[in-house]
């Protein structure tokens, strides 16, 4: 008995007035209504950061209750940037179980109530203390990967404006991305520093938002294929190689392995770029292609929606800005509309049958891979 | 910024799998063992990458400069530099000041000045990487 996503609903990503529950609420009633709110037994939601004085905020009950879910089960789950994808794992595998018929599945996150000191000093908390003690933040560490990677393949630092460039371009499709104006690479490269060689506009942007799905029992052209995730030291000093990530090695091998799929059958994928030069990473290690060869797929164009592989068709975390949980469901979101046939002017160029989402928890440290295609005999 | 503290660096060796590491207060990071010995190295290393933040953490000032260091084969330091930003390659003396690492640059050894060497291999040094 297969799953499959059933509906999709993704507010808009960006400086929102409204409170973690009122968007984790739209976003969820969006999805349910795409199921002419068919009876839900199970809610699975997810998101970060503390909220309130008293710290975290009961989303769980507050949103059951908001969209009337008394008869549901519920689960909170985190796992900082990979919360979205974590909660639809989880919701995947209860409803493998035959216990429960279908889910609701809401990851949000609102972060634009507060200063970027704060919301930085709060995001170093998914870094290893040791090296948060010594004044890290996630843009830091990610320099250092940035560095090594265009050190050891001997890349032109414009290789890293590239993948902000296709963003941007990629977001002015998406009514629902925080960025709606493309940029230059000249522009990107003339942004202010935020962590050498990292520019603002090659980090994504602190963001309000929320994404949905509902998830079913039974067949559907965005089943659940395959599911992956991994771990990796937290201390990037334990890593013997910073130019790979071998949380989404291990994640996609597992995806892969249930799949029963290799990469040569991927039509599209969202991949996790919070930072420019991380998707040229993760096309390599979901083995798209060969170690240093990421940069020259966006060099040729092969990313873009008419590509070999269309990769962030949605604009990716880039052009959406990132609500840190929200981000892994929305790239499993996109995957969904884009095999769904829902992506209206987003659609990539060959309608594509199998789908990868791809997100990252931390420094790269707890990764999720996520396969979704068509089940159909 | 404070001058770096001349504390050797306290790297431990693993019993069971011989691995050496730092910091020295925790398990073996390849293979969990509790039971590690103090190893001495010496205080310098090269920097592998080396970052200046415009905002770093709460608690330090802009700009902050971090570079990840290689201190002995395969053992890494996340480290507070004093000092210039240090390309890749360069050779740094390492010290532990409290709980932070501090590194600033360092006259290269004969070794690592790569005598009898091309003019490529003194600028790359063995690679950071093992093979895939």
């Amino acid at each position: 008995m297969s799953v499959h996503v059933a509906s999709v609903g993704v507010g808009r990503f960006g400086k929102r007035t409204e409170g973690l529950v009122e968007l984790a609420a739209e976003a969820g009633g969006l999805a349910l209504e795409g199921v002419g709110r068919k009876p839900i037994d199970l809610l699975v939601v997810g998101s970060m950061l503390a909220h309130g004085g008293s710290g975290r905020e009961p989303l769980l009950p507050r949103l059951a209750s908001r969209l009337s879910l008394e008869a549901s089960s519920g689960v909170r789950v985190e796992s900082t940037s990979a919360t979205g994808a974590m909660a639809f794992h989880v919701a995947a595998d209860a409803l493998a179980t035959g216990r429960f018929e279908r889910a609701l599945v809401v990851a949000a996150e609102k972060m634009t109530d507060r200063t970027t000191p704060e919301v930085t000093g709060e995001l170093a908390g998914a870094l290893h203390p040791s090296e948060a003690a010594h004044g890290a933040t996630m843009p830091a560490l990610a320099a250092l990967v940035s560095q090594r990677y265009l050190e050891r393949h001997g890349l032109p630092l414009a290789a890293i404006d590239r993948p902000s460039v296709h963003a941007r371009a990629m977001a002015t499709r998406n009514p629902n991305a925080m960025f709606t104006a493309p940029v230059s690479a000249a522009e990107v490269a003339a942004s202010r520093p935020v962590a050498t060689p990292l520019r603002l506009l090659h980090c994504a942007a602190i963001a309000d938002g929320a994404a949905a799905v509902v998830l079913e029992r039974g067949e559907g052209a965005a089943a659940v294929l395959g599911l992956g995730q991994g771990f990796e030291s937290m201390r990037i000093v334990d890593r013997p190689d910073l130019t790979t990530f071998a949380a989404t090695r291990i994640a996609a091998q597992r995806a892969y392995e249930m799949a029963h799929l290799t990469r040569k059958e991927l039509g599209v994928v969202e991949l996790h770029d919070a930072f420019a030069p991380f998707p040229m990473i993760h096309l390599e290690d979901i083995g798209a292609c060969g170690p240093g060869e990421g940069a020259s797929w966006y060099e040729k164009g092969w990313v873009a929606p008419d590509g070999r592989l269309p990769v962030n068709p949605s604009g990716g975390l880039i052009g959406r800005g990132h609500p840190i949980a929200a981000s892994g469901l929305a790239g499993i979101a996109e995957v969904a509309l884009q095999l769904r046939g829902e992506a209206g002017p987003r659609a990539v160029a060959k309608a594509p049958k199998v789908g990868l989402a791809h997100a990252v928890g931390g420094l790269a440290s707890h990764n999720f891979v996520t396969i979704l295609g068509s089940d159909a005999p | 910024m404070t001058k770096a503290a001349a504390t050797p660096l306290a790297l431990s060796r693993c019993e069971a799998c011989h691995t050496r590491f730092l910091p020295s207060d925790s398990p073996c990071p390849k293979c969990g063992s509790t039971r590690v010995h103090p190893y001495p190295v010496p205080d310098h290393g090269r920097a592998i990458a080396a970052t200046e933040l415009s905002a770093p953490a709460p608690g330090w000032a802009a700009p902050h400069r971090l570079v990840l260091a290689e201190v002995a084969d395969g053992v890494r330091v996340l480290a507070v530099v004093d000092g210039a930003l240090p390309s890749p390659g360069d050779p740094l003396r390492i010290a532990l000041d409290g709980a932070t690492y501090r590194a600033r640059p360092a006259a290269a050894s004969p070794r690592e000045r790569g005598e009898g060497e091309s003019p490529k291999a003194r600028r790359a040094g063995p690679p950071f990487e093992p093979p895939r």
